[in-house]
């Protein structure tokens, strides 16, 4: 088993890594690096509860192993994403819209309309439901959580 | 400690460093490319191997090249690239078609096309979508590289032709020219659902009658199929509606659908005979 040395941009901020290659990205965040925001519900790659931002893309952090990231890798939590201007609008439009009920799918949710509105600021309510595919909820029945990224979506600044 | 943690993973930096690790029996490793396959296997409890060697971002496996005739994609390609890669959307619009409904975009973010074939499941999207293109899969291990046409690859239920010390390089998919595809995938609900049966299809038309058919089904039996009596049915007739008609009984009448937890054989059945339908109507 090797241990890993590596440095990532851990919402913006240069981190170094320890642990294991096939330690999960999930667990590195959670566990060594204290950020909890990102959860944990199937553990499968079904439900997009621990979905994270790597290079860009909307991914789920349970399914990839520590050692595939390389030096550099820029990866954005949920952590990251509040404190940008996008993920308050998103927050702030959730709660307006009483999409939040249990709360325990809403970081992913909100990584993924963070992720769909920085491709596509206006998406239509099918891209909103396909942006969100991968992201399962069981308490609100998604229709707020759609109205939700639709309001975010009017309140985005007209240019970027 | 977690399950994975206890996999020795190597990360060779190229094709060649990965080749050599595989051609050892004592340094092999299981391969392991965006791992949405293997981390759900071994997080569900299937056995673990002592050593995977990762394949992921290889720069030799990443690429898509358009030549005149045929289109080669890097067997480390994602669905997401595949998707989003605009200039071989009319070259190959039913592969694109089945990567865009592979999973959602998490998946797609890390899931292969490699990963996808040589994971060899029935239900694997982009199987039919190969297959009717009539293209072929490149091999290569430390002794060489070898090439397997797309309808001898899947050899029986989750196997290929592929041996031990062998990666697979990429897909050389011949593009369409003015042929058309289609591909229709049925599954409980659009996203992350895996498929009760999908169809794929090329059909060329040249004044009115059928000069080229390939159609393939997947999740049906234990491998991806081509339906070849359906194809030598359409080939030189014109598209009627009785011949449409004849080509759905046909279909039924010659899959052999599989039982499962997913869908029951008559279903299967029907579902195939309506996609072949679907194929031709919409072409
Ligand atoms: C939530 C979820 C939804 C999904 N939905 C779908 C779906 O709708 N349709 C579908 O078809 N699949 C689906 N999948 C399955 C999976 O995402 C795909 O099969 C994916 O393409 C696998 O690629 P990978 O790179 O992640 O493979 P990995 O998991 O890395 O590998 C899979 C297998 O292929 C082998 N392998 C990988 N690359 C190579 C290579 N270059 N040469 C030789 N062997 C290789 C590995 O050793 C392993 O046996 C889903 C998975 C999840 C978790
Ligand atoms: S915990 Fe990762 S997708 Fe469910
Ligand atoms: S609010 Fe409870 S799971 Fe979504």
């Amino acid at each position: 088993m090797s241990t890993l040395k590596r440095t990532w941009k851990v919402n913006g901020q240069t981190v170094p890594i320890r642990a294991p290659a096939g330690r999960r990205l999930l667990d590195v965040l959670r566990d060594d690096l204290g950020l909890v925001g990102t959860k944990e519900s199937c553990g499968e790659g079904e439900c997009g509860a621990c979905t994270v931002i790597v290079d860009n893309e909307p991914v789920v952090s349970c399914l990839i192993p520590a050692g595939q990231l390389p030096d550099g890798t820029a990866i954005l939590t949920i952590e990251g994403i509040e404190k940008t201007r996008i993920g308050r609008l998103i927050q702030r439009a959730f709660l307006e819209c009483g999409a939040v009920q249990c709360g325990f799918c809403i970081p992913g949710m909100v990584v993924s309309s963070y992720a769909l509105l920085v491709k596509n600021p206006r998406p239509s309510t099918p891209a909103i439901r396909e942006g969100l595919a991968g992201n399962l909820c069981r308490c609100t029945g998604y229709t707020k959580i759609i109205q939700a990224v639709k309001l975010a979506a009017a309140r985005l600044p007209k240019r970027k | 400690m977690k399950i994975t943690e206890t996999i020795d993973i190597r990360f060779p930096k190229t094709l060649a460093e990965a080749l050599r690790l595989q051609a050892g029996e004592k340094t092999r490793g299981q391969l392991l490319a965006g791992g949405t396959d293997l981390m759900v296997q071994w997080a569900s409890g299937a056995p673990t191997p002592e050593r995977a060697t990762s394949i992921w971002n290889l720069p030799e496996l990443d690429a898509i090249e358009i030549f005149d005739d045929f289109i080669e994609v890097g067997a480390g390609v994602t669905h997401a690239f595949l998707r989003d890669a605009a200039p071989i959307h009319r070259h190959l619009p039913a592969l694109v078609a089945a990567a865009a409904t592979i999973g959602a975009a998490q998946i797609q973010a890390r899931g292969t096309l490699g990963g996808n074939a040589a994971n060899a499941s029935p239900a694997g999207d982009t199987a039919p979508a190969l297959l009717v293109s009539g293209g072929s899969v490149l091999l290569a291990s430390r002794s060489g590289t070898r090439t397997v046409p797309l309808d001898r690859f899947w050899t029986a239920y989750r196997r290929i032709d592929a041996q031990p010390d062998e990666i697979i390089v990429a897909f050389r998919l011949p593009r369409k020219g003015s042929a058309r595809e289609r591909f229709r995938k049925i599954g409980t609900r659009r996203a992350q659902a895996i498929s009760k049966v999908m169809a794929a299809s090329r059909i060329r038309i040249v004044k009115g009658r059928v000069t080229s058919a390939a159609i393939a089904l997947g999740s049906i039996a234990p491998t991806p199929v081509r339906l070849s009596a359906v194809e030598s049915l359409l080939v030189g007739q014109k598209l009627t509606p009785a011949l449409i008609d004849e080509a759905e009984q046909l279909a039924q009448a010659t899959v052999q659908p599989i039982d499962d937890i997913r869908s029951s054989a008559d279903y299967r059945r029907w579902a195939s005979g309506r996609l072949v339908r679907d194929a031709l109507e919409n072409l």
